[in-house]
């Protein structure tokens, strides 16, 4: 399966972005990495042009929640990417804050998953089960 | 005119610099105290000069920390300059430098020397008397090195490679070789003028998990791209690698071909310098044992036998340090230099053996890249990844290459990518790790080995 990944916004952050490329390598995906600094439009222009099923955005310095408002507004304004799984994971919000409070708020903005402050290899293997669980007949 | 003046005038007419006198200038330089140059503490002391680093917005607070650093009995002031004026967007840090000091608030990471302009900040140098050193990470470092020579700072960090890969994504690379050409010749222009001017490459890159072959390659072709344009004094350096016999070697190999290579193209007269850095990777947020770390990388870099070592604070993990605890630092490792005495002299040839293979093997290959001339030579093995940088968040990088720390924590290269690693050598990296895991365990080791000081 095709995955596009990166870091949103003004995160310089890279560490983590690489090995997520390592790591879902490993697991057979293949990515499509656009790297740090990456804004909104840049990851839907990228799941078009490569018809990848999966979109997996990261963060790191937490101002991920405030391109995710935008979500949902910009993605409806794309015609193919109806089926595309949404994911996010890293550290969610600027200072401190609960998984109970935050993956309910970032499910609300349009992402099928979301990984506050948990492992990576946890985290891609929640990725699978849902591939399994939503894309059986 | 010459085609540098030109382009100097138009740099300096930018409309945040108040008239700058060149004559004045050259002037000053020429009567400036050898107290000030580096490269004279250099050629005349025997000691390893201590340089911490630290930058504030005002020019009070400035001053103030730098009552602080000689009264703890510092060697090399620093200069560090904020993030607005690394991007050249003078007008953010006029801004920002206006609020901080109506509101006794911070709000720059560093001191924005374009916006006090250099007659006021020289004042502050020609005071404390002691050598400074610019300390940015500007890939369009033009401006900046201009004022802050005509400000008595006569030590400018960074290079074309080391400022741009571990700070950015896409700032034009090619550029970058460019504006460091123009910094590097105005360097030697002044340099006939009294001591040289002190130029310094910025060897820890991303500080997280470089192979040393990496480091030394990246710190002598920054190191030909400068002499090439005339300096005549200039500073090789890499950070504490977290193995104190990689360190070892890694110095030695460093010095031994630094030397090599500065020869080969007619610049034995260059000085050449070794600068360590204390960790850079992720600190311990328990100061104690921050303490304990910045104090095991002084006795490294002793037995490196580095001509400066640059210090952490205590406050590493938390933020930027006070001024207190950035002193502190400074009189903790003199007093750790003064007492460390009788040092063995330690020796691994096969690792140097191994190591000098490597760093020769990628030289010969930039060196063999058809481009005429050797920034272009380098642009072009960055971009088809014959030079490699770990970590680098920069779009050109090629992020093929893959290390991990063997079981003495040294960092070894487990997939070498585009990076002409000759065989051999690759496969004695390769023998040092246990590499019978699948990815997944390799992915935990390699978030463990980034953390180990932790």
């Amino acid at each position: 399966m095709k995955v596009v990944t990166g870091v949103i916004g003004n995160d310089i952050h890279v560490v983590a972005n690489r090995l997520m490329d390592l790591s879902l390598n490993a697991r057979g995906y293949e990515v499509f990495n656009l790297g740090v600094n990456t804004f909104l439009e840049e990851f839907f222009d990228a799941a078009v042009e490569t018809g990848a099923e999966i979109l997996l955005i990261s963060s790191l310095n937490g101002e991920a929640e405030g391109w995710s408002r935008e979500v949902k507004i910009l993605k409806s304004k794309y015609k193919t990417l109806d089926r595309l799984i949404m994911m996010i994971g890293g550290n969610l919000t600027v200072g401190s804050g609960n998984a109970r409070d935050i993956v309910p708020r970032y499910k609300n903005y349009g992402f099928d998953l979301v990984c506050h402050q948990v492992d990576l290899n946890t985290g891609l293997d929640m990725l699978e089960d849902y591939i399994k669980e939503h894309r059986q007949p | 005119m010459s085609q540098l003046q030109e382009e100097r005038e138009i740099i300096l007419g930018n409309e945040n610099v108040d008239a700058f006198d060149f004559d004045e200038v050259r002037e000053f330089i020429e009567n400036a105290d050898e107290k000030l140059f580096i490269s004279h503490h250099f050629a005349t002391r025997d000691k390893m000069l201590v340089q911490p680093r630290g930058g504030f917005p005002t020019y009070e607070k400035q001053y103030a920390l730098y009552e602080f650093f000689v009264a703890a009995n510092v060697d090399v002031l620093p200069l560090t300059i904020d993030s607005n004026t690394r991007l050249n967007d003078y007008a953010t840090a006029e801004k920002m430098l206006r609020l901080s000091e109506a509101n006794e608030i911070d709000m720059l990471n560093g001191y924005p020397l374009v916006n006090h302009g250099y007659r006021t900040t020289r004042k502050m140098m020609t005071h404390f008397n002691h050598p400074v050193s610019l300390r940015h990470g500007t890939p369009d470092a033009r401006l900046l090195t201009e004022i802050a020579i005509a400000a008595g700072i006569f030590e400018i960090e960074g290079g074309p490679i080391t400022y741009l890969l571990p700070y950015s994504k896409n700032f034009p690379l090619d550029k970058a070789f460019l504006y460091w050409k123009y910094v590097e010749r105005v360097c030697a222009d002044y340099s006939k003028l009294n001591k040289p001017i002190n130029r310094e490459s910025f060897g820890p890159l991303t500080a997280t998990l470089v192979p040393p072959a990496i480091t030394i390659v990246i710190q002598l072709l920054e190191m030909l791209l400068s002499l090439e344009e005339g300096v005549k004094s200039f500073s090789v350096s890499f950070s504490q690698q977290g193995s104190m016999i990689q360190d070892i070697v890694t110095g030695t190999v460093t010095r031994k071909l630094a030397r090599f290579y500065a020869a080969q193209i007619g610049c034995e007269d260059a000085s050449i310098h070794l600068v360590y850095h204390q960790w850079m990777g992720a600190f311990p947020t328990n100061r104690d044992s921050a303490d304990q770390l910045i104090n095991m990388s002084t006795v490294i870099a002793s037995m490196v036998g580095a001509d400066k070592i640059i210090t952490k604070t205590r406050e590493e993990a938390v933020g930027i340090p006070t001024k207190e605890a950035n002193a502190q630092t400074v009189a903790n490792t003199q007093y750790t230099l003064r007492i460390l005495s009788g040092l063995p002299a330690i020796v691994d040839e096969q690792e140097e053996e191994i190591l000098t293979a490597e760093v020769q093997a990628i030289m010969d290959a930039v060196f063999n890249d058809s481009a005429d001339t050797l920034w272009r030579k380098v642009f072009n093995s960055i971009k088809n990844g014959i030079i490699d940088v770990p970590f680098s968040p920069h779009i050109i990088n090629h992020n093929k290459m893959i290390t991990i720390r063997d079981a003495h924590k040294n960092i070894r290269i487990i997939e070498r990518g585009n990076v002409p690693i000759p065989d051999r050598c690759y496969a004695y990296e390769k023998s040092c790790c246990d590499l019978n895991k699948d990815t997944t365990s390799i992915v935990n080791d390699i978030i463990h080995d980034i953390g180990i000081m932790q």
